[in-house]
């Protein structure tokens, strides 16, 4: 098959699925239904592998050079796929092409074309996001039915939705220029949107997915205005082009492209990406998002869609990288981000918020990364937090189910005898998210760290090492208070036992995803850390044409990619400090955390309160916006309907005065009309 | 109160032949007269009875007169336009008689009473 062909398939799969068991999963195979969308994700996965060995086999290739150093455009590659249609440029190894014409500019222009990029970005992106899909829809089919095996109300509708999101997002990934990005951008905030509000019924839950997608409109309003402004200065909206623009630094027409306007690209770029991503300002949904389905946060707020605004900014990546301005804000926002949901993450008891705010941290490392250049290993920490991520949401789900609903972990513990497959591939991903050597989330967040110290700006990385110490303090605090210690069951549970093989299948999968996935960013080398692992492997080489053009713009100078053995054993260190702190007080000593709770009074409510964010955000702009509304509605009550009565008062008094008339006996009207007549002969009489 | 209407009518009508000479007196005129007195006496009666098919009646009594005055325009012109159109009209009202007649039964029977005024809902 040719890659046109796999390309829609990997998008055209889910959706059909999707429409599948929305059209049919109605009657009777309703607790069927997920095996279409099973089907269509898995097949969108076969595709999206095969796409990506045909990239990986061209990344292998080796080109003739020209005397600048770079590919030569016409080896003979090039050519066999313009006879498919398809534009391949061999410096930044992307393959684009149209899929249909939206609106047809007569020849003219074609800037409303569907068109899809494939490049390396774009395989990583679909291989974590349909490899996760797929575990995660396995993982739903045993997680939304009850305890005897009945499908869950509404079961068909959230397999519809799930297959919807799949679809939405690889179409995201795959676009080749911004209005198909929006497009996707926009789908996935609906799936997302959806799912928040799966359990409608709960006002929380209903809430929340309001609050999720009105934060979301605010950062795609700046998206959308950065699109506009792309479109205005650069007159297409086609990636490439607009690229190539912003290296040579030229707009529509060949004029001089100032360098604020690059700034205020690259500002409104990230407004989108911090809505999507959730970033500090815009972070207020992500933790309320967790009211919809334990598998919904796992891959769409975990997983894959707040990793949008990391993908579109590292797509971006030449826009970001040519104003230092814009780094800096990213990389600031990223950093604050990362430390600020951690500290909140340590005081929270509710499990699945506890990952909510690990991942507001962790996608604030990645920003972290973006910010200070390495995008490459921002892109690394994507994809190896996808999994263990992924893991430890639905880990918390499969705790969830067996104690019926309960996420506090005040209310059970000890559960490592009854769930021991849970509690196992749950302290992996625990694992692999604290940083322990050698799993995946150590390679690529100490990557970032790296990148950050080496930059111009190393205070964001002393404050990521900080996070991480933290990361490690709170992720521990959460298993030995679940999994350990004597066992305690919230009311209503007799006994808790293990989950079926829907559930407990995938999460030993992404287990294997946690443990091996950092394996791929790693070289082997008798020099480096623990003597034979090296940072910066397979997978940075794998990007490399793609993150090359926009590191070749940052001015400051970079570390090498190598060494920095020392930061690992440190973040080792840390590791250890971490969870053996995590053991001492909520294993050993179970009073101090209370009395540390108490002593530190006033810090420990800001941190439970979550630094009042919701409350201020409340008091600043909820409240003067409602008390706005009031005055709207005072003013349309009294003044223009005022106006309006009055305009309508003068009719009411000409029928008023003409009610009388009106009787509704025969005779009066029968006089009128003879008066009337007598009147009309007699004024003919006279004139006469 | 008809009855007196009708002499009124009927006095009036003699007054006016006197003023224009029942001597040359042109057949037209008189016609012209008698569906004059025909026609106040419908609508006389029209405007002061409540009873459906008095009224109904009366109705039928002014189309009679407006019948004469038609013929009697026709004497006048000398020629027949006026009969012909009064038959045409003859045969209409012949029609619409048994229309009306059949609107009053059903309203006779929707309340029970011919009295007009009990249809006076349309009140404004």
């Amino acid at each position: 098959m040719d890659l046109k062909t796999l390309a829609i398939i990997v998008v055209a799969a889910p959706l059909l699925g999707a429409i599948g068991v929305g059209a049919i999963g109605l009657r009777g195979l309703r607790s069927r239904s997920h095996w279409l969308v099973l089907a269509g994700v898995l097949v969108a996965l076969i595709s999206a592998w095969q796409i990506h060995s045909r990239v990986h086999d061209l990344t292998q290739l080796k080109y003739q050079v020209d005397e600048q150093g770079r590919a030569r455009e016409d080896t003979p590659k090039v050519q066999e796929f313009a006879d498919q249609g398809i534009k391949y440029r061999v410096d930044t190894q992307s393959l684009s092409f149209p899929i249909y014409q939206w609106i047809d500019g007569g020849g003219k222009f074609s800037i409303f074309n569907v068109d899809f990029r494939i490049d390396p970005l774009t395989c990583v992106m679909l291989l974590t996001v349909l490899s996760v899909s797929f575990l995660v829809v396995v993982y739903s089919v045993g997680y939304m039915r009850d305890h005897h095996g009945h499908a869950e109300h509404g079961y068909e509708r959230f397999f519809a939705f799930l297959g919807l999101f799949v679809f939405s997002m690889c179409l995201l990934v795959l676009a080749g220029n911004f209005l198909v990005l929006y497009v996707g951008w926009e789908l996935v905030g609906l799936s997302s949107y959806l799912l928040i509000g799966f359990y409608y019924q709960k006002p929380e839950a209903a809430a929340a997915a309001k609050k999720a997608f009105i934060v979301n409109r605010i950062g795609d309003f700046g998206f959308g205005l950065a699109i506009f402004l792309i479109f205005n200065t650069f007159g297409t909206l086609d990636y490439d082009r607009v690229f190539q623009h912003v290296i040579a630094g030229t707009t529509l027409g060949g004029g001089v492209l100032e360098p604020g306007r690059v700034t205020i690209i690259a500002l409104l770029l990230f407004c989108g990406a911090m809505g999507k991503s959730a970033q500090l300002p815009l972070h207020v949904w992500l933790p309320d998002a967790m009211e919809g389905p334990t598998p919904v946060s796992a891959l769409i707020h975990a997983a894959t869609m707040v990793t949008a605004g990391v993908y579109m900014v590292a797509r971006c990546g030449v826009i970001f990288a040519s104003s230092a301005t814009a780094m800096t804000v990213v990389a600031c926002i990223g950093g604050v981000t990362a430390i600020f949901a951690a500290s909140i993450a340590l005081t929270q008891f509710d499990m699945k918020r506890i990952l909510a705010f690990s991942t507001l941290s962790q996608l604030g490392y990645m920003f972290l990364g973006l910010g200070v250049g390495a995008f490459d290993s921002a892109i690394f920490h994507l994809f190896t937090h996808a999994y263990f991520k992924a893991l430890l949401f639905l880990g918390a789900g499969s705790v969830m189910h067996a104690m019926h609903g309960v996420i506090d972990i005040r209310r059970f513990g000890g559960l490592r005898r009854a769930m021991p497959i849970t509690a196992n591939t749950f302290l992996i991903g625990g694992l692999a998210l604290a940083g322990c050597p050698l799993l995946a989330g150590f390679w690529s967040k100490d990557e970032i760290v790296h990148a950050a110290l080496a930059s111009n700006m190393p205070w964001l990385g002393w404050m990521a090492l900080v996070t991480a110490l933290m990361t490690a303090f709170y992720t521990f605090r959460m298993i030995f208070l679940a999994f350990y210690g004597r066992e305690r069951l919230p009311a209503g549970v007799e006994h808790a036992h293990e989950n079926g093989k829907w559930m407990t299948v995938p999460l030993m999968a992404l287990t294997i995803g946690a443990v091996f996935a950092g394996y791929v960013g790693v070289t082997m080398k008798s020099s480096g850390f623990l003597g034979f692992l090296e940072p910066h492997g397979g997978f940075h080489h794998f990007l490399a044409s793609v993150v090359d053009p926009a590191k070749a713009r940052l001015h400051a100078v970079h570390a090498e990619a190598h060494g920095g053995h020392w930061l690992m054993w440190l973040s080792g260190g840390l590791f250890l400090i971490g969870m053996l702190t995590a053991r001492y007080i909520y294993l050993r000593h179970p009073a101090i955390a209370h009395a540390a709770a108490v002593a530190s009074g006033p810090v420990h409510k800001l941190l439970y309160n979550k630094y009042y964010v919701d409350e201020l955000f409340d008091l600043a702009i909820v409240r003067p916006l409602r008390k706005l509304g009031a005055l709207c509605v005072g003013i349309d009550q009294y003044f223009i309907n005022g106006i309006l009565w009055i305009i309508s008062a003068i009719p009411r008094a000409v029928g008023f005065g003409l009610r009388g008339l009106q009787s509704g006996g025969m005779q009066s009207y029968a006089t009128g009309m003879v008066v009337g007549v007598i009147a009309i002969v007699l004024w003919v009489l006279i004139k006469a | 109160m008809d009855i007196c209407f009708a002499l009124v009518c009927g006095s009036s009508v003699l007054i006016e032949g006197g003023r224009h000479g029942f001597g040359d007196m042109n057949s037209a005129v008189g016609l012209m007269l008698v569906g004059a007195v025909l026609f106040g006496i419908g609508v006389v009666g029209f405007l002061c009875r409540r009873n459906l098919i008095i009224m109904f009646l009366c109705t039928e009594v002014m189309f009679q007169g407006v019948l004469l005055n038609l013929i009697g325009a026709g004497r006048l012109w000398n020629n027949l336009h006026g009969q012909v159109f009064g038959l045409f009209v003859l045969v209409i009202a012949a029609v619409e008689a048994g229309l009306g007649l059949a609107i009053v039964v059903m309203l006779f029977r929707r309340r029970g009473t011919l009295d007009a005024e009990r249809w006076a809902t349309m009140r404004g």
